[in-house]
């Protein structure tokens, strides 16, 4: 069975508007998020609002249209073009936020495409919880979990965590067993 | 021993001012006919915030006047967010109405560099009859400031803002009055009187915290409702402004102010 098929696999058995941590290994990322948009952009026609804190969404877009993922449906908000001090490339279905350190910001933004997409329900991919602790401290990241966790699921949307294994903390761990209703590892 | 319903003061009418977590905090909205002073320093969203509460209005079918006492009505226009739910119909229609108080002043022939109690008498008495005239039911003064300067002595300013409450209050009118202040400043408006006066006082701000700045909103003060009185997060968008808790990571010193 391919990652992509046991992430589909468990997606489907997850209840309303679940918030999921999702644990994996740096290899399976580009196939996880393929599974998580086939999942609920194209069965469950949500509208995705993907939070990149780890890689620019340029970088990610082009990945996603090299697998002909498509993309009517998906929205970025970038926390780390702009801290690269790059030009941060405009994309229509991405909006930027300064730094990964504007943890409201992050929250306003999601807001707003919750309400620019208010015919569809949402689910929001935190990618990742890694790169946030690594700019903020864990206090403040708990925090902002708990708002935004709770915020998504009295708007009925998922909310899916992403936590790469190799830079997993105790600490890490103990934020997402706070704010998830359910944990996923992905193994392949 | 009083049953705890009869505790309970009576619930004012509210503005809804149609920025939803503003809304929340106030529990409902502004109570009707109350004079609120929105406050703070350049760039941190007290145009925008006040615009989108005079759209909301005339959306709703309140008349609305925005009275602009610093830059023209047709800058400000150029220059306004493009919100989604905004439509310049409504400025044909007649609900939504710009007026820049330098031609009032003009045609009410006050033109000394400082107001005496008669031509306040004169400014609120033509105040009055605009909101009459056109059935004001949302007024925003931009800036309270700019009149001030011309009022010079606090009994003056103190005067005007109790004489433009209480006649707006009795029109049912709730008015904003915008005040500028300087980011050092430590009390919410340049002379001190305002706030006090004012039934309410929403500050707005430009917070610090590590290098980032943040534009922040607080309600200090609002008579006739319960309120939070906690710090917000803002951001100006084309949906409106949006609101969210500001974050203190624990820590009494992370807000930086």
């Amino acid at each position: 069975m391919t990652v992509a098929a046991v992430v589909n696999e468990k997606l489907l058995a997850l209840p309303e508007a679940a918030a999921i941590a999702l644990r994996m290994k740096a290899d399976h990322y580009f196939d996880v998020i393929r599974a998580l948009l086939d999942m609920f952009v194209e069965k469950k026609n949500l509208d995705a609002i993907y939070v990149t804190s780890t890689i620019p969404s340029a970088s990610i877009l082009n990945a996603l249209e090299v697998l002909e993922i498509p993309l009517s449906h998906v929205w970025f908000v970038d926390s780390i073009s702009q801290i690269m001090m790059s030009s941060g490339q405009k994309h229509p279905h991405a909006i930027f936020v300064e730094s990964p350190t504007m943890l409201e910001n992050l929250m306003l933004k999601v807001e707003y495409l919750i309400r620019k997409t208010k015919d569809r329900h949402n689910v929001v991919i935190l990618d990742s919880i890694n790169s946030l602790a690594i700019h903020n401290n864990t206090k403040i990241l708990s925090e902002f979990l708990h708002i935004l966790v709770n915020n998504l699921r009295s708007r009925e949307a998922y909310t899916i965590i992403f936590s790469m294994e190799e830079y997993e903390t105790d600490e890490i761990r103990n934020m997402l067993n706070l704010v998830s209703d359910e944990t996923i590892q992905v193994e392949g | 021993m009083a049953p705890l319903d009869r505790e309970k003061p009576e619930e004012r009418e509210r503005c809804v001012t149609g920025v939803d977590a503003l809304d929340n905090i106030l529990n409902g909205g502004i109570p009707r006919g109350n004079t609120v002073l929105v406050t703070g320093s350049v760039g941190t969203g007290k145009t925008s915030l006040c615009l989108e509460f005079l759209v909301h209005g005339a959306l709703v079918g309140e008349n609305s006047l925005y009275i602009s006492a610093t830059e023209s009505s047709e800058k400000l226009l150029r220059n306004i967010i493009p919100y989604d739910f905004f439509d310049r119909k409504l400025i044909k229609d007649g609900r939504l109405v710009f007026l820049d108080l330098p031609v009032i002043y003009e045609r009410l022939g006050l033109e000394k560099p400082e107001f005496d109690f008669e031509e306040i008498n004169i400014l609120i008495g033509a105040l009055g009859d605009v909101v009459d005239e056109l059935k004001v039911k949302r007024l925003v003064i931009d800036s309270i400031t700019s009149v001030c300067y011309r009022l010079k002595t606090q009994e003056n300013i103190r005067d005007f803002i109790l004489k433009l409450g209480s006649m707006l209050s009795a029109r049912g009118c709730t008015s904003v009055l915008v005040s500028e202040i300087s980011p050092a400043e430590e009390r919410y408006s340049l002379y001190g009187v305002e706030e006090a006066i004012s039934d309410g006082v929403l500050v707005t701000g430009n917070l610090e915290r590590r290098g980032d700045l943040l534009r922040t909103l607080q309600v200090v003060k609002m008579r006739g409702t319960s309120h939070s009185r906690a710090k917000y997060v803002l951001d100006l968008t084309t949906v409106g402004v949006l609101l969210v808790p500001l974050l203190k990571g624990g820590s009494v010193a992370a807000g930086g102010g």
